[in-house]
């Protein structure tokens, strides 16, 4: 199935702005992230600490809506969906 | 009115806009660029998911507070010292509601809208670190 990400700020500088990975049924957001990972050891290192924990710093938006750090493992993907990835934000 | 937009705006124009026979005060705060020896600044957004948010903040606040008005405008691009960054105009009956009311605004803004800033210096450029995760 076909998943877009979408990178902002540094995450977009790294991995780039948008990206569409085809992934097995059923992928979930830390399937999603180790594709992305293994694209480059850049991506690795913004992602996952060295024990292999997704970084806290790893925000997530499924379809523009924030998915909190205690569901992460529990979220299926959907052919067509738009996860977002970024960094806390800064504006105001 | 909620919008993100490049274009500078002229906060006057708002708060006159503001003016309502049931409004007896408006509170704004304007975010500018402050001089922290930077050259520059450049703000980037998550366009469709920020207004998404704005619009849940504004919601919220209306449903907290007693208001008459919340107006937010944010901006993105590349902006310099002392060029505004946020305008938020706050109408009501009261002006403890619109002071409480812009404050609750301007807080969440900075916790949960997908904004970021990255400051251009002398050395070179680097992301600001937001507070929350």
């Amino acid at each position: 199935m076909k998943i877009t990400v979408r990178a902002f700020a540094q995450f977009r500088e790294v991995v780039g702005e948008v990206t569409v990975l085809d992934l097995p049924e059923g992928s979930g957001l830390p399937g999603l992230l180790a594709a992305l990972a293994s694209r480059s050891d850049e991506s690795r290192n913004l992602l996952f600490d060295d024990q292999g924990a997704i970084r806290e710093q790893v925000i997530f938006m499924v379809n523009r809506k924030r998915v909190p750090r205690s569901s992460l493992d529990s979220i299926i993907l959907d052919e067509g969906d738009e996860v977002a990835i970024y960094p806390p934000v800064a504006g105001g | 009115m909620i919008t993100i937009t490049q274009e500078d705006f002229d906060p006057g124009v708002y708060i006159d806009a503001a003016r309502d026979r049931q409004v007896g005060g408006i509170v704004t705060f304007t975010g500018i660029v402050r001089d922290d020896s930077i050259s520059a600044i450049e703000l980037e957004t998550y366009r469709e998911a920020a207004l998404q948010e704005l619009e849940a903040i504004r919601d919220e606040a209306l449903s907290r507070y007693a208001l008459q008005s919340v107006d937010i405008i944010h901006r993105i691009g590349t902006l310099s010292v002392g060029d505004h960054i946020v305008l938020i105009v706050v109408g009501a009956p009261h002006r403890r509601d619109a002071f409480r009311a812009c404050e609750f605004i301007i807080d969440r803004i900075k916790e949960t809208v997908p904004i970021w800033k990255k400051e251009y210096t002398n050395e070179g450029s680097r992301w600001v670190s937001g507070e929350h995760s």
